[in-house]
């Protein structure tokens, strides 16, 4: 495990420096910050760039890591019950594959795996409860789901590309999110390799009321819990005592 | 229009968190149940991650008890003794029920015994008082022949020893006098079973008040409320702290819906005979369990299921 740490720690120094050798593409998003407030229901990050040749673009964007229980259920008999657990930890919340042409069509597989272009190939570490399936199936699960919902997905026709120079792309953020820091990276492709790369970021941040009552569930969890609870009491015998009354 | 939960971030549609809490509260004002069974499903179905639905819920209860306990009140149909009784049964029942719950957990399989006892409970239960309401309404519209009294010889024994127990008591409201162990044992099986289930326990304590305690039918569903109105605040609070699950703007929104439900069903309940009222409870309990039958038996479209653990 160390000794492939090291190997992918090297080859990405290597490629570090490879890459700021043969830039070619700037990109920046519009914001470096996306504030969550009471009224948020999804919106969209715009990305502005610059190429300097003419080629290919892919651009990754990955959400923070999440934690997730995946569940199963199973037939015994004539029911469906619950039929075993999976913990997936490490995994993104949110993976966006966006690019000019589809990918498979851009770069070999070794090229893709290398650069982390394969959706079903993000890393998670997956602990299964119970259940006594493979680890195999709960992550072609997790994929599938995570498909299905649109948060890892692939999408050919995400970037626009102005006169041969100009890059813009716009990442549709869901409105259920993940709040933590949002990793773009793009890469330059052109004739099955990655000549440049660049990369970029924003932050997705609770703000305003929201934040604090976050805040406050979490440092003041009991003193929070019993504030709401009375505070529920007094709003539905109060409305209620109001309400009443006027008959 | 949208609004973006802190606790379960994620945006929803507030006049449709509103119409959940109005159909819940009407429920709750009719037939003195918390609504949890059904609150809980539909939240979840909205896509509200299953604990901050089950913990906002509760919340939300607290909130709608109150209010609809403040109108049973003012009817006069809460027995304060009755409650207390109950209260610190089901209280004892439920801290063994959450001791035997992990106990079965380790022993595995535990979700799925709990959940066909329960089935059979319930079907039994709504079953048994969809006829007993049925067949009184029937009566009632031919009241030339009195109502046979049918008293098995189990039912005579059972009788005889509930009447030696010590700790006699009258209790005015209801117009029952019984051993105070009665409805202390009776709350400690209803508290053990929310424990084990997670619901809130009305649609089973109501039926109980009322066929087994012998308590008038809307004194048992102002009783029941009054009594939800602890357990369900002690529910909120635990989740509060240790799951950190309660969204006070789910909550806050949910108990407003539910002004309007409470006080329309409280209203309509204090209108309709005692029969009409257990047949329509008969009719909820019936619905729960065959709900619960169905998610049992039909097939799911998806065999796999996700959700977001909270940060």
């Amino acid at each position: 495990m160390k000794r492939r740490l090291r190997i992918a720690g090297l080859a990405l120094a290597l490629f570090a420096v490879h890459a700021r050798a043969a830039d070619g593409i700037v990109l920046e998003p519009e914001t470096d910050h996306v504030d969550i407030t009471t009224t948020y229901s999804g919106t969209d990050v715009r990305i502005h760039g610059a190429i300097d040749v003419a080629a290919d673009l892919i651009i990754k964007i990955t959400g923070p890591a999440q934690e997730v229980t995946l569940s199963r259920e199973v037939q015994r008999g004539p029911f469906w019950i619950g039929g075993g657990k999976a913990e997936v930890s490490g995994a993104p919340s949110l993976v966006y594959l966006y690019a000019t042409k589809p990918i498979a069509s851009l770069l070999p597989p070794a090229e893709r795996a290398r650069h982390g272009l394969e959706l079903e190939a993000v890393e998670l570490s997956i602990e299964p409860q119970a259940g006594g399936i493979s680890e195999d199936r709960w992550r072609r699960a997790f994929f599938r789901l995570k498909e299905r919902e649109g948060m890892y997905r692939e999408d050919d026709r995400a970037i626009r590309i102005t006169r041969g120079r100009l890059v813009m792309s716009d990442i549709n953020l869901p409105a259920e999110i993940e709040f933590g820091t949002y990793r773009i990276e793009a890469l330059l492709v052109r004739g099955g390799k990655v000549i440049g790369r660049d990369a970029g970021q924003f932050e997705v941040r609770q703000v305003g009321i929201g934040r604090w009552v976050w805040g406050a569930a979490h440092l003041h969890a009991w003193l929070f819990g019993v504030v709401c609870t009375l505070a529920a009491m007094v709003l539905g015998f109060g409305l209620n005592a109001a309400t009443h009354r006027r008959r | 229009m949208e609004l973006f939960l802190p606790i379960a971030h994620m945006d929803v549609n507030i006049a449709l968190i509103l119409a959940y809490g109005a159909v819940v509260g009407f429920l709750s004002g009719l037939v003195g149940v918390g609504g949890g069974f059904l609150i809980t499903p539909l939240l979840i179905f909205t896509g509200i991650p299953p604990i901050v639905a089950v913990s906002s819920g509760a919340t939300q209860m607290a909130g709608t008890a109150a209010g609809a306990s403040y109108i049973q009140w003012t009817h006069g149909n809460i027995d304060f003794r009755m409650a207390l009784v109950l209260l610190a049964g089901s209280w004892l029942g439920g801290g063994f029920g959450v001791v035997l719950a992990n106990a079965l957990v380790r022993g595995g399989d535990f979700g799925n015994v709990v959940i066909f006892l329960y089935v059979v409970l319930l079907g039994f239960v709504g079953l048994s008082m969809l006829v007993e309401s049925l067949g009184a309404i029937l009566r009632a519209r031919a009241p030339a022949r009195p109502a046979p009294a049918r008293h098995g010889p189990l039912e005579r024994l059972a009788r005889s020893i509930v009447s030696r127990l010590p700790f006699q008591t009258e209790f005015r409201v209801s117009g029952v006098r019984m051993s105070v162990l009665v409805p202390l044992v009776l709350g400690a099986f209803v508290g053990m079973l929310t424990s084990l289930m997670g619901v809130g326990g009305g649609f089973i304590m109501v039926p109980i008040m009322i066929y087994l305690l012998r308590m008038p039918t809307r004194i048992a569903v102002g009783t029941s409320m009054f009594q939800l109105l602890f357990t369900t605040a002690a529910v909120s609070i635990m989740q509060a702290g240790v799951n950190h699950a309660v969204d006070p703007f789910l909550a806050a929104t949910l108990i407003l819906g539910s002004i309007v439900g409470t006080s329309s069903g409280a209203r309509l309940g204090a209108r309709l005979p005692g029969e009409k009222l257990r047949l329509i409870l008969a009719l909820v309990v019936v619905g729960v369990a065959i709900k619960m039958v169905m998610t049992l038996v039909i097939p799911p479209a998806e065999l796999y299921e996700m959700s977001t653990k909270l940060p």
